[in-house]
This record gives structure tokens, sequence and C-alpha cells, in this order.
């Protein structure tokens, strides 16, 4: 069966897909840029801001360049997948909803080890805090449980709640795995097809370029370009282009840190910089929403 | 009449870390209000489990005591007027009471006598006063991050999901954090889901246990953990290392704990064993095991939450991630190690000691060109002291470390094997002590690299004029101060910290603070009031010895210790006041810079020829023993002094017309006073 959960990676997601819309979640796509995790993608960033409410579960590729490994350590990648989850306000069965999805994966709490361990979040850049757990199974983190209290420097009201899931971790213990690569990522005419054949080649050559060949002078100019392409659509009252170019930004500040080129003393500068563009994205963000009568929130709630 | 009470919070998963103080404040909060209202109860018990938190009072009274309410009148002086007859506000007053003046009674305050109106209320009934209390109790909880949730306008430590208020067999009507009262609690999330009915207050801890898996009680709790521990030790004849804050957090993760001892892959045992220990409690919460020799096994003990049906599931599952996270520092270790410490140092020419005061590369540089300069003071090995310097921050560029940050140090002891001992020592020791009563560094190398990091930091920080006041301490300069004057002190050093600070400034430049060393100085002498404070010596004495400012903590010591003894001695009072007497008399006079010669011609009196005689002697009797800082037996010397300094203040008046008699007797009084001076001002001995 190539959807059953614990047999192929392709067949997990779709289980997750499948559980959350379920739930009534909008499945959306993944964002076309690189981002760290899918905490970045508009449909968790913005759509947290404001009071309108929002439900979407999506895939997010997310690039960690710090991270790559040359495809040689097996469960280090520069690449990888997150699912992420996300419900506003955040309903009061929040976490059951959780677990079942868990169960749906085929995980069962009466026989594995599930704990809730505090983990409270927060990222300098997106000037983004919040409080919640890391989900432990059997020791292994393999989600991470966020209630959003402030986003872009704006009080989160209502809260989002946010789910995280590692998919190579969880895939890992369902097919009962050591390694990311060894993976069965599907079946096909011509065998079964492994997480490696699908990205071993790709985790060592972009380990080469982000550690190596990533040209820095064009990655600091980028950086200052997108800085100030940022500002300028500001101005001109754009905050979904102008967010575009903090993501670029801090992609580019991520592999700036990966080539070593910025040095601990600078790092906190580039930070600030970044997040200053995401605070004033933030409240540009949700003064053009205001502007339109934040036409998603029901006439009963507005 | 009385009954039980009980409270219980059903919450998400609240933090491991705050969970035992928040259910102690919550109870210190409930039974000090049930005091202020004077309401007497029985034993109190807390509960604080991830999902629970709450408290049970047993006995409580049904009903407060009656109440005396007062209401303050007027002063009692413009009650009445001149013929005794009330005034107007004497009367508003008493009608506002509803009663008559002759009613109002006379109360004493601050601000004299006022009328007062007394008047006796009966108790209210218990439970109507509970709900109030638990809001107030829950508002005063120390929540270290509050947040809110959905979209309720509700804060508190983690969403609520349910509350149990029970009076009794009876539920206290009422809505607390959103929550209305009841009498139903739930169990464990995954081993007892379905709703519990409470039916007395004094059913819940056993029913939650029988019922609902989960122990209650935190201490309880934490004691079973504990066992469980040692018991899977013994069977693999190991002991269990159990760090105890790590032990009250890991209670505060589990309701159900059920302790697996979990193996790994033995080949990890090569990394050193203080990075398997950091992975294995900081990051995955489990307990080492060594051999009784102390040294590590290749097993763990993990506190799961279930009773799973598959135990071995879960041991694998946790070996899986033990496995992939000690590859991890193996990895790192293996990458570091083919470097030499050295090649690290370079790099920390990218990283910022702080604005203003360089990289910590510079830094380096400067605890090593000060370490030197202590090692020569100390006789010590200089090279070595000085090498030790410049390495001692450089595993902070070590990868292992960039993932351990609390390797710090250790990770430098590995990678400076290949170097003589006391550098390598050297590397972890000179972040000693790292708290109070923790050990000291072991060498005179390191002793000196930590007492120049030290001095580096504070006289830095001084420089650039970012002190610590009041709570704020954000550089832990308190705590490196008492740190050098621990070493000193301990490890009988003798170095002087003035020129520490001088030798310390030198190598900075262009600092803002001018008054860097002296503000520096002070500060260090002032932790030694602290220090002593603890130590249990009289602050008289403290002040004593303080007033010389003695600029070698050892020195201070021994003054300290001298002064300690001296104040003990039947004639230190009389000595001390002799002192004060002496010491006033000089500054009145004007005279602290009097010529300390004495004319013997110009005496007249018995007494005071015999005093200055006295004085001569003992002056040759102590002279050596300052010179060997035997301050102890030197005030002792000087207490024989005591009955011919009274017999001069009784037979001698020093304040004569006579200007050259007068004088001289001055002179006398200031020799005997610096005679005491050289150890410490004991007139500042109460």
């Amino acid at each position: 069966m190539s959807n059953d959960p614990s047999q192929t990676f392709q067949g997990m997601i779709q289980t997750l897909e499948q559980y959350w819309s379920q739930q009534g979640c909008m499945i959306m796509q993944p964002l076309d840029l690189e981002v760290g995790a899918g905490t970045f993608h508009p449909a968790t960033f913005l759509r947290s801001i404001g009071p309108e409410p929002w439900h979407s579960a999506f895939v997010q590729p997310s690039r960690r360049p710090t991270d790559g490994r040359y495809g040689e350590n097996p469960n280090r990648t520069q690449h990888y997948y997150q699912y992420q989850v996300v419900l506003k306000p955040s309903p009061t069965n929040i976490q059951d909803l959780y677990l079942d999805s868990l169960r749906a994966l085929g995980i069962d709490p009466l026989t594995d080890d599930i704990r809730f361990v505090e983990d409270n979040w927060e990222s300098p850049t997106l000037g983004a805090w919040g409080l919640g757990w890391e989900i432990w199974q059997n020791g292994m983190e393999i989600t991470q449980f966020t209630y959003f209290q402030q986003v872009g420097g704006l009080p989160c009201k209502p809260v989002t709640g946010e789910l995280t899931y590692g998919l190579e971790r969880i895939a890992l213990y369902l097919q009962g795995k050591d390694n990311f690569f060894d993976l069965v990522w599907a079946h096909t005419p011509e065998g079964t097809m492994t997480y490696g054949d699908v990205f071993q080649q790709n985790e060592r050559e972009m380990s080469a370029y982000n550690f190596e060949h990533a040209d820095v002078p064009f990655l600091f100019q980028t950086f200052d370009h997108c800085e100030q392409q940022c500002k300028k659509l500001l101005e001109l009252n754009l905050p979904l282009p102008a967010y575009e170019h903090v993501l670029k930004a801090s992609h580019m500040f991520n592999l700036l840190d990966a080539r070593h080129a910025i040095s601990v003393t600078e790092r906190q500068g580039y930070l600030l910089r970044v997040r200053s563009l995401a605070k004033q994205v933030a409240q540009r963000y949700y003064e053009s929403r205001e502007a339109l009568g934040f036409p998603m929130l029901k006439t009963d709630n507005r | 009449m009385t009954e039980d009470f009980l409270i219980e919070i059903g919450c998400e998963e609240l933090p491991p870390k705050a969970l035992e103080t928040l259910a102690t404040a919550l109870v210190t909060s409930l039974t000090n209000q049930l005091q202020q209202a004077g309401i007497q109860h029985g034993a109190v018990r807390s509960f604080a489990s991830p999902r629970h938190i709450g408290a049970m009072v047993s006995a409580l009274e049904a009903k407060q005591s009656d109440q005396i309410i007062e209401r303050k009148g007027p002063p009692l002086a413009s009650a009445f007027d001149a013929e005794g007859k009330p005034t107007q506000a004497c009367l508003g007053f008493a009608r506002s009471c509803n009663i008559d003046v002759d009613q109002l009674e006379q109360l004493e305050t601050e601000k004299g006598t006022r009328l007062v109106f007394k008047q006796q209320q009966a108790g209210l009934p218990t439970p109507s006063l509970l709900p109030d209390m638990m809001i107030k109790a829950l508002n005063q909880l120390p929540i270290p991050k509050p947040m809110r949730w959905g979209n309720l306008t509700t804060e508190f430590v983690r969403p609520v999901h349910w509350l149990v208020m029970l009076w009794g067999n009876d539920i206290i009507p009422c809505e607390i954090l959103g929550q209305q009262a009841s009498n139903i609690t739930y169990g464990h999330r995954f081993l007892a889901p379905e709703p519990l009915v409470i039916a007395h207050p004094s059913h819940y801890e056993n029913l939650l246990r029988e019922q609902g898996s989960v122990i209650a009680n935190f201490t309880q709790r934490k004691e079973i953990i504990k066992q469980q521990i040692e018991a899977q030790a013994t069977k693999l004849n190991a002991v269990a290392t159990i760090d105890p804050s790590l032990l009250n957090e890991v209670t505060g993760i589990v309701e159900w704990p059920v302790a697996l001892s979990v193996p790994f892959d033995e080949n990890f045992l090569d990394v050193p064993a203080e990075a398997l220990i950091t992975s294995m409690q900081y990051h995955q919460k489990c307990f080492p095991m060594t051999n009784h020799e102390g040294q590590l096994l290749p097993h763990f003990v993990t506190i799961s939450n279930i009773e799973s049906n598959n135990p071995t599931q879960v041991i694998k599952g946790n070996e899986r991630v033990m496995d992939a996270r000690l590859a991890d520092a193996k990895f790192f270790f293996e990458t570091d190690s083919k470097q030499t410490l050295a090649s690290y140092q370079e790099r920390l020419k990218h990283v910022l000691f702080k604005e203003k005061l360089g990289t910590l590369y510079d830094k380096s540089q400067r605890i090593a060109t000060l370490a030197a300069y202590i090692a020569t003071q100390l006789q010590a090995d200089v090279s070595q002291a000085e090498q030790a310097g410049h390495l001692c921050k450089a595993d902070l560029m070590s990868d292992m470390v960039g993932e351990f940050p609390e390797l710090q140090g250790v990770m430098g002891y590995y990678y400076a094997k290949d170097l003589p001992r006391d550098v390598a020592l050297t590397m972890k020791e000179h972040y000693l002590p790292k708290f109070s009563g923790d050990d000291l560094p072991s060498t005179p190398t390191s002793c000196a690299v930590a007492i120049a990091d030290r001095i580096d930091t504070i006289v830095g920080i001084f420089g650039i004029n970012q002190p610590p006041s009041g709570e704020k301490d954000p550089f832990a300069l308190r705590r490196a101060a008492l740190g050098i004057l621990r070493i000193i002190i301990e490890k009988q050093l003798d170095l002087d910290l003035l020129e520490l600070l001088h030798e310390g400034y030198s190598h900075y430049h262009e600092l803002a603070n001018e008054n860097t060393v002296q503000d520096c100085f002070a500060f260090i002498l002032e932790r030694f009031r602290s220090w002593y404070q603890e130590q249990g010596i009289p602050s008289d004495v403290f002040a004593a010895v303080m007033a010389l400012r003695p600029t070698r903590p050892l020195d201070f010591q021994h003054r300290i210790n001298a002064v300690n003894e001296f104040r003990q001695l039947p004639e230190a009072q009389a000595l001390a006041a002799a002192n004060k007497r002496v010491s006033k008399l000089l500054i009145k006079e004007g005279k602290e810079d009097i010529s300390r010669d004495i004319q013997a011609s110009l005496f007249e009196n018995e007494d005071e020829k015999q005093l200055s005689k006295l004085i001569l002697d003992k002056r040759e009797q102590v002279a050596p023993l300052y010179q060997k800082a035997d301050y102890t037996l030197a005030l002792t010397t000087l207490a024989s002094l005591r009955t011919p300094v009274d017999r001069f203040f009784d037979n001698v008046m020093v304040m004569v017309d006579n200007p050259e008699i007068r004088n001289n007797r001055l002179a006398l009084l200031a020799n005997l006073r610096d005679l005491f001076l050289y150890v410490a001002d004991i007139s500042e001995l109460q």
C-alpha cells in the first residue's frame, strides 16, 4: 500500500495531509523561496498577525546551510522537510488533535513514551516568541509545538498554535531505519527509491557550495540590496513583496554564516537588521489588512 | 465544625523547572490568606505534576472567626470643644456610624489619640471566601512567562482545562481562569484519559494514583523516581549519577514515572566523559551510570512517563537517539582533535569580548601578561602561566564547545593534553570557583590565570563605567571579585590587590573611567564585607580592619583573625573605648598629624610617665611581630596596656591650659593609637 505511512516517506506526508485536511485545514503548498523553517512561510508568519482566523497545513522544504554534512551524517542535512500546521485561534483541543495525528501515523502513545518537554521558542530574526514544547517520542524530538505570543513585535491576538513535525525523524522511526538516506521515499516501477537516491548528491554538492564556493562579496551585496528593496517596498506600501526580501536577506545571512564570513562580533548586527525589517513588514501587513477591514473575520467576531 | 478543602487546576504540561515553586507559592499564599482571615486549619498538602497543580487543606474551619471592624474617626483633640461638648466633626462621625457619641471608643495612634468605632461582625462561611482567595493566590504566582491561548484574554502558565474546588462533598461554585469549578479531574493523558469524580478532598490523591496513574505529590514522585533509578543501577551493579536539579526537572516532566535502563554503543566511551554526561543529562534528561570506581558505563537510565505495553520499543528508541547524539559529540571531538589549541586562538580575533574592550584575543593577551606578572610574584613558572593565559579562551572556538557551551574549559583541558600538565589543567581550572563553595584552582599556574582573568574583566568593565548597580550585575563581577579573594586567601598567596589592579589597568588603553583602579579596589574590598558576614565575623571587626584598607587580601585576613581574637579578651572593650576617645580628641583638636615626639621633661604625673614608658616598651616588643605579620600576638601584647591607659584617663587631664604640656599629652596618646593602628582601627569595636 503506497500511502501506508510506515512504508514510504510520501505515504507519511499523504497521511498528514489527509488528517489535517479532515480537521478543516487548508492544505497549502510550500513557499518557493529558500527558508530555514515553515515559520517563515507567509502562511505562518504573516497569517499569525492580526485578528483574522487561519487554519492551514503544508510541507515546507527547509534549508539550513550550516547543518550540511556533505551527505555523510546519518541525520543532519542542510535541506530537509518540515510539516507545518497553523491553527488560529489555537483550538482548546489542539493537543488532542496533534496526538490523533500521531495515531494516524501509527504511533501509539500507549506503546511509545510521548512526552511534552518545555521548549520556549524565540526567533531573533522574526521578532517572535512563543511558549510550548518539544514533543519527545522515546527521547527523540519529533515536533515543536508553540503558542505564538508575539510575531514581528506585535502581540498575537488571537494566539496561533503552530505544530512543526520533523518529517525525516518521524520517518526513521516509522520505517525502522537509522539513516535519513536509507528512508524509502516511494516504490516505483523501477524499484524502491530512497531519500538518498533523491538527495544524497544534492547534500554533497550543496554542502560544497554553502561552505566553500558561495560567492561572499555577492552575498553581502545581495543582503544589502534586499534590505534596501525591502525598505523601498514598504514605503510603497507593498508588505508582501517586502516580506519576500526579508526572507531573501535572511537566506543570504545564513549562507554568509556558513562561509564564516560574518564574525561573531558582527553577527548580532546582521540579525538585528533582519529583525528590524521583519518588524516593519509585520506592522505594515497588519495595517494593510486593517485597511481592507480584516475581510476574513466573520461579522460577528469583528 | 471543620471540613476538607481541595483546589486543583488542570493544565497543559507545565514548565518542569518552575513547577515546584509554583505549587509552593500557591500554598503559601492560601495559608497566609487563611491566617489573615482568621480561619484555623489542619495540615496542608500541595500537588504538582505536569498537568495537575493544587492543594488540599485538611480540617478547615467552616466559618471565619468573628471579625472586629475598626473605623477611625477624628482626633480626640478636635472631637470635643473647650467645654467638653462634641464638635460637628465628632457628631458627624457618630452619625455616619449609626451610633451615639458615647458609644465611640478611643484609640492610641502614632498621630495621637483618635476616636474609633469598633464593631463586631459575624464571621463569614469559609467556602464563600475561598474563590477570591484562590484568585488572589493565582494572581500572585511567580509565573516566569505568563501566556495567552486561543482567543481568550486569560493569562496563566499554560492553557487551563479544568478546575476543581471541593468543600467536603460539595463543589464550591465559582469560575476561575475561565473554568467552572467541578468535582471532576482527569488522570494520565494516555493511561487514564476518562473523567474521574472526586467524592471528597481526602480521596483525591489516592484516586489519582489508583485510577488516574498520576502521582500528584511532587516530593513523593521525586522519591519514587530516585528509588527506581537506583534499582536500575543496582541491577547493572552500577552507580547512578543523580544530579539534584535534573531529578527535580524530570519529576516535573512525568506523572507516572517508569525508569528504563538503556545501553549505548561503548565505542563512544572514547569521547571525554564530560561531553557524554552533558549529552545525557542536559540534552536527553537522563541519568548516567558509572562503575564503583567512577568510570562511565555504556548505560543510562531514562524516566519514561508510561507503563508501555512494549518497553523494548521505548528502550530501542532512546538508544537510537542517544547513539545519534553521541555520534555528533564524537564527530566534533575528532574534528577538533585534528587541530592544536593554539590554532583556535587566532580565531578569537573575531570574537568581541566587550565593546571598547577589544576581542577575546586581546583579552587572552592581557590575561597572559598579567598571569606572568602574578607568577613572578608567586615565584611560580612564569612561562607556563603566560602560555596558559594565551590559550585559556581558545577552546571557545572549538566545534565541541560550540555544540556544548557548558564544556568550556573542560575541552580546552583535553585539547591541551600534549602541553605541560599545569598548562592543561589551567584550561579548566581558571574558571574556578564557578559558584559559592566551589573548588579552587589547584596549581600556582591556574591560580595566576584565574586571578588574571577576573582582574582583567573587573578592570575593563569598571573602566567603561558599567559597574554593577543594585541587583544588576550582568558580568558577574561580584562573583569574580569574591573568586579573587577566595583564591588569594585560601591558597595563601601573598599578592597586593592594588598592584594587581594597576598592572591590569596598564594593559588597557584609553579606559574612560580615570578612577578605575581605585573604584575596583573599593569594589573588591567591599566584597569582603559579605564574605566575612557569612563566616560570622562581627561587623565591627570587619570595620576595624577595613578602616585601614589593607591592600594585601591575605594580610587583611590575618588582621581580621587577630582583631576577632582580641575582641574576645577582657581588656578589649576598655581599650576600644580608649582608642575611640583618643581618636575623637585628636580629630576635635585637629591634631591627628601632631608630632609623635614626647618630651619626658614635660610630664607632671606618674601615670603619664608610666604610660609613656610602657608604650615605648610595647613598641619594641611588637615591632618584630608586625614584621612577621603576627597581628594576633601583637594585639595580645598590647592588651596589657588597659590598666595604665585607664589610669591615665582617670588621673591625667589632657586639655590643660599650658599648650606645651597639652600637646605633649596629645602626642603621647597619638603614639598609643599608632601602636594599635598598625593592625586595625580598634576604635571601631563596639
